[in-house]
Formats: structure tokens, sequence, C-alpha cells
């Protein structure tokens, strides 16, 4: 990775972290892989391949009382605002991140953006992301902390999703990162709290969890969940 | 390899895009520099720019430091942008690059 595009990410984080709105987001997506690596430190661990999406889960949008517009907080670093989506999905666009914020999906869902008005933006609601925030860690970066999703749940995560990828190298891409986190997971010694967070998931999310550890190719990984309930 | 070939596809599609997004970010922002001129021992503000291949000082009078700031930041960020646009012209030129393989580049739009 281009130490630039390091440097811009540490420096949005800052900016949200002096803004007061870091601590109450989970940094979601392919770049906390980057920092697990502070997490892996005792194991055999390297972080996968990203793009520029930095996605920021707010498992509360409700809670977020202060207001902080933050396009325009990112404005002098180079930062405009993009729309994705029929539905108008507001991202921060620089060339080397784009940020966007994420929420949970719940109910029916549906495909209207969630606004966030304290924060001037809107969010997609997504299925399955409060898994991401049932159980989370905390590692300091440059004096700042950033919450991140367990590697665990970040994991089972990827392969819940996986199957509902449109996109053939999306859901490969899954299957990769979910792999090689959990497989440093194991190698930490924490195999009882991936049984734990897979016996404490609904029964439906385990039977897809267990549909995609089968894609895998290697034998053997994760077949401890195959039995279990 | 697949997995590496589409998240190039997705940086690519997402250049494309941004380079949209910051020309129309250019365009929004107010044309030309502000100057100043000191006649007869004051100074007055011009804009100054290009129309049709000829240089063109429109007039602004005495402006207040606010707003001699406002064009001042409105400069800063045109420099920035055009910066920025030109990063992703040599991202988009690369990711084509990377892509292209035997096929044309017009293939990939």
């Amino acid at each position: 990775m281009e130490k630039s595009q390091y440097n811009l990410c540490i420096k949005v984080l800052r900016r949200l972290d002096k803004s007061g709105i870091l601590g109450q987001i989970v940094l979601a997506g392919s770049w906390c892989t980057l920092f697990y690596e502070k997490y892996f430190k005792s194991v055999r661990y390297v972080s996968m391949v990203k793009t520029r999406d930095i996605d920021f889960f707010i498992p509360e949008p409700r809670m977020i009382k202060q207001s902080v517009d933050v396009a325009e907080l990112l404005k002098d670093m180079g930062f405009i605002i993009g729309f994705t989506g029929s539905q108008g999905y507001i991202r921060l666009e620089h060339p080397e991140l784009i940020v966007e914020f994420l929420v949970p999906e719940k109910g029916r869902g549906t495909d209207k953006p969630y606004k966030l008005p304290q924060l001037g933006l809107n969010a997609q609601a997504l299925r399955f992301m409060e898994l991401l925030s049932q159980n989370t860690i905390t590692v300091e970066v440059q004096k700042m902390r950033i919450v991140l999703p367990h590697p665990v749940n970040f994991g089972l995560h990827k392969l819940l999703v996986q199957q509902r990828r449109p996109n053939k190298a999306k859901s490969a891409k899954d299957l990769q990162d979910a792999e090689r986190v959990l497989r440093a997971v194991v190698e930490k010694g924490e195999t009882a709290l991936i049984k734990k967070t897979f016996g404490s998931m609904p029964k439906k999310w385990q039977s897809r969890i267990k549909e995609s550890i089968k894609s895998i190719q290697e034998n053997g990984f994760l077949e401890f969940l195959q039995g279990h309930d | 390899m697949k997995v590496i070939k589409s998240v190039l596809k997705e940086e690519l599609v997402n250049s494309l895009r941004m380079k949209c997004d910051y020309q129309r970010e250019l365009a929004k922002l107010p044309r030309g520099s502000l100057i100043k001129k000191k006649i007869r021992g004051r100074e007055y503000c011009y804009l100054v720019m290009r129309e049709n291949g000829k240089v063109k000082f429109v007039y602004k009078g005495r402006l207040d430091a606010d707003e001699v700031k406002k064009y001042k930041q409105v400069r800063e960020y045109r420099a920035k942008y055009r910066k920025l646009v030109s990063e992703l012209n040599e991202q988009i030129k690369f990711l084509q690059g990377i892509l292209r393989g035997k096929k044309s580049i017009q293939s990939l739009h």
C-alpha cells in the first residue's frame, strides 16, 4: 500500500477523532484488516488486498448527538461529495480514499439511503451489519483508539454475506478475507470464540456459513463448525 | 488472480466516476483569480480571467478581508482539484493499461 494512502487514512481518522465521532463508529470493510495486524502481533498474518473504499459502520445512528458536517470536515483535504447508486448514497471521494457510512438494516429493509442529518450525510443500510458491532476490539493507532469488529465477527460476517454477492469475484474475495482472518484467529488460540459466536447465531445464518465453508477449497478449514449447532 | 482483477476493475470505475465528480466541482467554482491594483494610493480588487484567448479584468472594487479570503480559498481549491484530476488521469491510464491486455481502451468504457 502506498504510504500516502495510509497517511491520508490516518488524517481522516484524526479529524473524526477530534470531532468526537470516531469512538461511536466501527471501522468496517477491508480497511480494518490492516489494523488487525496490531491484534495478530504474535501470529502469522498479512492484511488483504484493499480497495480505496473505507467504510464506517454506525451501530446506533440515533445515538450520535453531536452535529458534525463530515463533508466540510474533510473538504480542505480535497474530499468532494459523490453520489452512487440510483438512490444517491453519499460518499466522500478522494483519488486515494473513498469514505462511506453504513448503518444496520432493520425490518424488511429498504433501498433508500438512511439520513444522517447530524453528520450532513446519508448512509447505506445493510443486512447482517449488527454482527460486526456485537463484539468489537479497540486498537491504538498513532494515539487514536479505533474500534474494529472482532476478527471472529469479521470473518463470520464475510462468510455470511459472500453468498448474497451478485459479483462472483467479490464473493471470492470475501471468502479469501474470511479464511485469512479466521485462520489467524485459530492460530492465536481463539477457536472457542469462533464456536461461541457461531453458536449464538440464528440457525439460518449458521447454515449459510456452513455452506460458505464448503466452498473454501482447502479441506479441514473450520470443520469443527460443520457438526456444531 | 480473479480477485485482483476485479479489485482493479472496481478501482478503474471509481477513478472514472471520480474524475467526472471533480470536473463538476471545478465547474462550480467561480472563475478568475483576485488581484489588487493600486490606483492613486488606494487598492482596488479585480478578477482576472481568460476569455476567448484574451485576458479580462472584472472590477470588484474594495473588498473586505472576508471576501478576499473567500476568493483565495477558491483559488486554492481550484489548484487542489486540478492536481487531483491529474492524479486520477494517471490512475486511469495505469489501470486501463493493466486491465487492457490485448483489448482496446474503448472496450473498457
